[in-house]
Formats: structure tokens, C-alpha cells, sequence
């Protein structure tokens, strides 16, 4: 018979239960799922037992194949079969054209909107990193025997605002929520950090399939503080295999351009000669030509080491400038890590050892020590370990600004600004009896607008005319934890505002996310109405323990009994109201909630900002 | 309604120019771990608000403490003392001609036969010029009186100046180490 259970007193008064989350390394070349279970972070496999899912998915007649069961289709099939769609997300056609010419896909949408056409139709990146999702939250389900809580996922780094805001899209197509997005060095020095009790200055040398991160981390009792990252979201272990197609074309005396399926062919090889030239000193390839004739070649280690030289060498200059950002050393750096399948060529490793003067860490599998480490911030953030000392403070990668007169940028949060980041700019009209602005957001570090990325425009109007230089507008740039902006812009004489959540330029409107839900839902049994009830009902359910929690910690103590009755009274009416059918009605209840409990919220924030203060005071005495 | 506590209090510190660095980074670690939104991923949605509102004001609180030029700036403010504003030109020609000066002894780096020695060289001019300024900063407001306040923002102003010289020189540096 089970015993019954009786809390501690003081504690939170909630049974504790493991709640299930994961963390997802959504790669360019490869993608994994990993779990907390017993105290372990490992990754999951799927039923063949192989926990590497290719990042791959291919459109077939009636099914959607992902992984494996896609690899499959890539060279008989290239059109249908979409792969390191990780490169293409977040992007403008013109971007992804000018830097990878020879992509097999039928290109379609408007410029800044690309879809790919396939046999199912119009398909967009976001849509394709939805279905590598799904296949792995569907694994993680059946691994851990339940829905999950949530996931984390990692992204480089370096990904700009679109390309976050496209991930976060992706994950909300595939029905999941997201606990956070997690820059994948960081995810690494997690891994690793745990694990060793590493104290110091840390760099993390990331080089995936398609992007390459630098971060440098200072680890000191249990909080991991990004000082600086840098580094390059299209620049990869897929540039070594381009150089070395080009080169074998060069050698085979084959031109451009090629049918699909012969670039799809002449990659292959590539990767395959790249990957043998890890342990071997030469490695030959083969060739089936279009007129069936046959080409045999060969290809050395120091034929290879040369065509990437030069690309080993710009991701040196990125950790130059990020050690320099930090503003440390190369000595005060006491550990080097290295990420992503594309560390195991061996002039990468060499290379990196040489410039940061010491043998760099490769003791966790490079391939797998993302998703750890996701899965270890996912059980944090899940609340299954109330005491952990553990915090991440990340930073933004690229700086944030604003266009102004001339085609200037005028920067509002410079980069490696630690987020979550608010910060205010004030600027003012330039004709007399100008009613109206025109706010242009942009992302990077270059001074004139055409050399940054546009990230959204709208326009503040209703400014009262006034003489040129009179009106003072506000412009307030948020960023949160994951990294995302949003803009507000206020006229501070009459308050009139106007806001906007960046995403436009780039990537899906919101309408575009629920039409494609619906779309998919149209085949699938569950239908829109019954999953966003059952999302509101979950909401309610967190709001509910959230609250609770806290009342049971602190309302005493900082509550009058009328205010602790208010609360009460709110929280029983969102008790009864969730588990009605009213989405509408469940929302107001939750809005009726979160307004009632705002002091309360507020002096808890206060008294634990005293307590740490004081405790902290005491530790130093 | 609480008062907005400025970021001294916000830290639990007296407002002073000298601030012990090591301390003020384990203070500003212990109060993140208090209020960083990862703390509330599980808390109502009015926590998790308050949480991203504090974590960012704790950020800006600790960036603007941390570096010498904003936390001489802010104490300023604190004092009420009007900051020259950035559009407003530097009236002492001396120091112009010196910065003119300066701006020409970095021009001439990529023409220097010993490059090396040259950006060292160059290195060490800003610094000891620089830390001269910054030693006069310090002094002047050990002490909070007007005339001291003004001398160190028009001080602070020309600190800024050799920021700018050290963004440039570390600029060149990257680019002649680039080829």
C-alpha cells in the first residue's frame, strides 16, 4: 500500500512530480532528443535503437518521411527531399541563392517569404524543421511514457532574430512548448561544466553542419556567464564538402550545371571522402557519369587540408575577435570544448589547439553534447530540480538598431549585451509638421542600413505636428531570455504608441502559423478547436500551481486576508472555468488571475531580491 | 508604491566612484539567480513578467556599474550634474590638437616598418594617457561638490575620446592581422 505523503514545513506544500521535458538539438546535418532520467542525461533512440535522426525530410506521394527513411530518397528524389533545411530557415531567397547556387529545390513564395515546391505542394523551412521536431518529440514521448512539459531547443549562437523567431514557429507547428531556446555553446559548457565542477574561462569552438559559433564563458559556482560570442550562421562542415565537390569537378572535368541527382551524387562522395580522411591519409572516389561511363579519382589529406584552409582560418579570426569582446586573454582561457561533428577533421583540431595553446576537450561525443546539455537545462526549467544552482546568462549575438537619416544605423543594444535586455533611445522628427515615422529595425554591426539585416519595419503615426526636432519619440527594444525582440515606439507627449513583435520581414505572420496548423490538422484526427482548448486548459493548470505555490510560500506573509481572499476567490473561479469547454472563458479567468495576483507577484520579487542581498552580504563578511 | 531603487541600492552599495569589481560581479550573480525568468518557468504568468522586467534591470544595472566611464556618468546623474551632451563640441583646442595627434600616430601604423612595435607603442600612449585622465576622474569624485563634478564630466567627456582611439586601434590591429 502507498504511504501517504506530508511535506516539509515551509516547503511548498505541491506534491513534487518529475515533470517530463527534453532538450532538441535541431541540427543542420543531424538532429537529436535527449531526457534527464534517474539523474542522467542521455540521449533517446529511436526503435532501431540509433539516436542521430538525419535532419532530413521528403515528400512522397501520400506520407512525409523524415530521417532515414528520407536519406533514402535524396539522390533518386532530390526535389521531394529537403535537406539541412537548418541553412534555408529564416532566410531571403536572395540570401540563400547568392550563398548556395547549386540547391536542387523548385524555389517558390516572394522573395522574402521562399518556399520549396514539392509533390505536396508549396512547402516553407519552417514547415520542414516542424516535421524533424515532431519525429523527435513523437520519440521522446513513447521513450518517456508521456506528454511533455516542454523542450528546450538549441540554436547556434549566432542565429540572427529571423532565424530564432522561425525555430520558435517551427515549434509551435509541431505543437510543442518551448521552455526555452538554448544557444548551442552554451548547451555544451552545460554538458561539460556539470560535469567536470569546471571553475574559470571557458571557450566553446562549435563548428556544426552549416553554422559555426565561438562563445567564451566565465563558470563560477554553478552560473554560467556568456561573455562574448561571435561567429559565422552559414559557415560549416557543408562548406568543407562544397569545396571538395568543386574540386572533384574540377578533377573529373565535369561543368556545371549538373542534373540534381548528379549533385546529389558528387555531395555524397564528398562527404564520404571528407569523413574518411579523418583516420585515412588518401581516400579514392568513384563516379557514375550521365552518360554511365565511370570516373575513379583520388584525394589525399593534404589536397583536403588546402581547400579548407582558408575556411579553418576565418572561424580563427571569429574566436580572435570574441576573445577580444570578452575582454580576456588567450592565457586566462583554461579549457577549450569542442562541438559538432565537423571538430573531428583533424586540421580543425589541430588548429584550434594551436591558437588556443592547449589540447582542446573532445571527451563528450562531439555530435551529442548539444542535446545533453539542452536536456539538462530542460530539467531545470521543468522545475524537477527546485535547488539547482544552476543559471544560464546568455548574450545577444549581433547588435540591434534603428535606421536614421542618411541610410545610418544608430545601435540601441550593442552585441554580447547580456539578455534578458530593455533599453530606451529617444528620437525626434525631421520636418516641421511631420505626423508620422517610419521605424526600420535592423540587425548587425556594419553602419549603414544596406549592409545589416532588415529585421521588421512599421510606422508610428498621430504625432501632433510640431516644428522639426520637437517631438520626442521613444523607441524601447526588448529582448527576452531566448533571445527574441520586440519594439515598442511611444510619442511622449500624447502616449500615442505603436508596437510590433519583430518577425515580418523575414519568416511567418501569425495568420500563416494557424492556417498551416489547420491545414495539417485537416489530416490528423485531433482537430484546432480541441488542441487549443486543451493548450488554454494546460495554461490554466501551470497558472493555477504557479500561484498556489506561492501562496502557500509567501501569501502569509505578505498578504492582507483581503487581498488573500481576492486571490482565492480568482483562483477557484479559474479552477471551475478550466475545466469547462469556454476557451474565451478560460482566458479571462487566467487574465482575471495574473491582474489580481500583480502586487503580490511584485513584493515576493522585492522580498527575494532583500533575501539574496542579505544572504549574500553574510557570505562575504 | 515601492520607490525605484537606483542602481547603487539596486546592489546594495553605496554610491561611490571605487567599487570593488570582483564583488560587485558576485552580487549581481546572486540576485540573478533570484530573478532570472529561467528561475519562473514554472511560476504564473504576472511572476515570470516581473522576472524578465527585473533580470534586464539588474543587467543594465551591472553593465552600467561595471564600466568606469557609464558608472562615473550615472553617479553624476545621481548628483544632478548636467552631462555635456555628445553634440556639443569640445571647446579646449589643446586636447584637439592632442586627439588629432593621436588619430595620425594610428593612421601611421600600416606604414611602420616594425608593425608589431608600432601598435605597442601605440597601445602604451593610450594607456598611460588615458589612466593619467582617469586618476584625476577618481579623485574628483571622491568628493560630491559642484565644482569637482563638473571638472569630472568634462574628464569623462574626453575619456570617451580615447575609447574611441582604442575601437580604432584594435580595428587596425584586426585588419593588418587579417592579410
Amino acid at each position: 500500500m502507498a504511504l501517504l505523503q506530508i511535506a516539509e514545513p515551509g516547503l511548498s506544500t505541491v506534491p513534487h512530480q518529475h515533470r517530463l521535458a527534453a532538450g532538441i538539438d535541431l541540427g543542420t546535418t543531424n538532429s537529436l532528443v535527449a531526457s534527464v532520467k534517474s539523474g542522467l542525461a542521455e540521449t533517446l533512440t529511436d526503435d532501431e535503437g540509433k539516436d542521430i535522426l538525419p535532419s532530413i525530410v521528403s515528400y512522397q506521394e501520400n506520407t512525409i518521411a523524415v530521417g532515414n527513411a528520407a536519406k533514402a530518397h535524396s539522390i533518386s528524389d532530390p526535389q521531394n527531399t529537403i535537406v539541412s533545411v537548418k541553412r534555408l530557415i529564416g532566410r531571403s531567397l536572395q540570401d540563400i541563392e547568392s550563398k548556395y547556387p547549386a540547391l536542387p529545390y523548385e524555389f517558390c513564395g516572394d522573395e522574402n517569404h521562399p518556399s520549396l515546391m514539392t509533390r505536396q505542394g508549396e512547402i516553407n523551412p519552417v514547415q520542414v524543421s516542424a516535421e524533424i521536431l515532431s519525429t523527435l518529440v513523437e520519440r521522446a514521448k513513447l521513450s518517456l511514457g508521456g506528454d511533455l512539459e516542454g523542450v528546450v531547443i538549441t540554436v547556434p549562437a549566432y542565429f540572427d532574430d529571423a532565424q530564432r523567431q522561425s525555430t520558435k514557429d517551427a515549434a509551435k507547428l509541431a505543437g510543442v512548448n518551448v521552455l526555452r531556446l538554448l544557444n548551442e555553446p552554451t548547451a555544451a559548457a552545460v554538458a561539460y561544466g556539470l560535469d567536470s565542477k569546471q571553475e574559470g574561462v571557458i571557450a566553446v569552438y562549435d563548428l556544426g553542419g552549416g553554422t559555426f559559433d565561438i562563445s567564451i564563458l566565465r563558470l563560477s559556482k554553478g552560473v554560467f556567464e556568456v561573455l562574448a560570442t561571435g561567429g559565422d550562421s552559414a559557415l560549416g562542415g557543408d562548406d568543407f564538402d562544397i569545396a571538395l565537390v568543386n574540386h572533384i569537378l574540377a578533377q573529373a572535368n565535369i561543368a556545371r550545371p549538373l542534373s540534381a541527382s548528379m549533385e546529389r551524387q558528387v555531395l555524397q562522395q564528398a562527404c564520404f571522402a571528407k569523413e574518411q580522411l579523418s583516420n585515412a591519409d588518401k581516400v579514392s572516389i568513384s563516379l557514375t557519369l550521365e552518360d554511365d561511363s565511370n570516373f575513379a579519382g583520388e584525394i589525399s589529406r593534404a589536397t583536403f587540408d588546402g581547400l579548407i584552409k582558408g575556411l579553418v582560418a576565418k572561424t580563427l579570426r571569429s574566436c580572435r575577435r570574441s576573445i577580444k569582446d570578452a575582454g580576456v586573454s588567450v592565457d586566462e582561457i583554461c579549457e577549450v570544448v569542442m562541438v559538432g561533428g565537423s571538430t573531428r577533421v583533424p586540421l580543425v583540431r589541430s588548429e584550434v589547439s594551436n591558437f588556443f595553446k592547449r589540447q582542446a576537450l573532445t571527451s563528450i561525443d562531439p555530435d551529442k553534447v548539444v542535446a545533453i546539455g539542452a536536456a539538462i537545462q530542460a530539467d531545470v526549467l521543468a522545475g524537477n530540480k527546485p535547488d539547482n544552482e544552476m543559471l544560464l546568462l546568455d548574450v545577444i549575438p549581433l547588435s540591434l538598431g534603428l535606421e536614421t537619416m542618411g541610410g545610418l544605423v544608430e545601435k540601441v543594444i550593442s552585441r554580447n549585451t547580456t539578455i534578458p535586455v530593455a533599453k530606451a533611445q529617444e528620437f525626434t522628427t525631421f520636418k516641421d509638421g511631420q505626423t508620422a515615422m517610419a521605424i526600420h529595425v535592423l540587425q548587425g554591426e556594419r553602419e549603414l542600413v544596406e549592409d545589416c539585416r532588415s529585421l521588421a519595419r512599421f510606422e508610428l503615426r498621430g504625432i501632433p505636428p510640431m516644428t522639426a526636432g520637437a517631438a520626442h519619440i521613444r523607441v524601447t527594444f526588448k529582448v527576452d531570455a531566448d533571445g527574441l525582440l520586440s519594439v515598442t515606439a511611444m510619442e511622449k507627449s500624447t502616449g500615442i504608441e505603436s508596437s510590433i513583435e519583430v518577425k515580418p520581414s523575414f519568416g511567418l505572420e501569425e495568420d500563416d502559423i494557424i492556417t498551416m496548423l489547420k491545414d495539417s490538422m485537416s489530416n490528423a484526427k485531433e482537430d484546432m478547436a480541441a488542441r487549443m482548448l486543451k493548450e488554454q486548459q494546460v495554461e490554466a493548470a501551470r497558472v493555477h500551481e504557479g500561484v498556489t505555490a506561492a501562496l502557500a510560500q509567501d501569501g502569509a506573509r505578505l498578504l492582507t486576508s483581503d487581498e488573500l481572499s481576492a486571490i482565492n476567490i480568482a483562483l477557484e473561479n479559474l479552477l471551475t472555468t478550466s475545466q469547462t469547454s469556454q476557451i474565451t472563458d478560460i482566458e479571462k479567468a487566467i487574465e482575471q488571475v495574473d491582474k489580481i495576483t500583480a502586487t503580490f507577484a511584485e513584493r515576493r520579487m522585492d522580498s527575494s531580491i532583500r533575501t539574496a542581498l542579505a544572504g549574500h552580504s553574510v557570505d562575504e563578511v | 508604491m515601492n520607490k525605484t531603487l537606483n542602481y547603487y541600492e539596486l546592489f546594495g552599495l553605496d554610491a561611490k566612484f571605487s567599487l570593488d569589481l570582483s564583488e560587485l560581479s558576485a552580487t549581481y550573480q546572486a540576485l540573478q539567480k533570484t530573478v532570472h525568468p529561467d528561475r519562473f518557468a514554472h511560476s504564473s504568468s504576472q511572476e515570470q513578467l516581473i522576472a524578465v522586467q527585473k533580470s534586464a534591470e539588474i543587467n543594465d544595472a551591472y553593465q552600467t556599474l561595471k564600466q568606469p566611464i557609464s558608472r562615473g556618468e550615472y553617479l553624476l546623474k545621481l548628483r544632478g550634474t548636467q552631462l555635456p551632451s555628445e553634440q556639443e563640441t569640445v571647446q579646449d583646442i589643446g586636447f584637439l590638437m592632442e586627439q588629432m595627434e593621436l588619430r595620425e600616430m594610428l593612421a601611421d601604423i600600416e606604414n611602420a616598418s616594425d608593425v608589431d612595435a608600432a601598435i605597442f607603442a601605440a597601445q602604451e600612449t593610450l594607456d598611460v594617457q588615458s589612466q593619467h585622465l582617469w586618476q584625476q576622474v577618481s579623485e574628483l569624485l571622491n568628493e560630491d561638490n559642484e565644482s569637482n563634478n563638473v571638472t569630472a564630466s568634462e574628464l569623462l567627456r574626453k575619456l570617451k575620446f580615447y575609447n574611441k582611439l582604442q575601437i580604432e586601434l584594435e580595428r587596425i590591429e584586426d585588419t593588418l592581422f587579417d592579410d
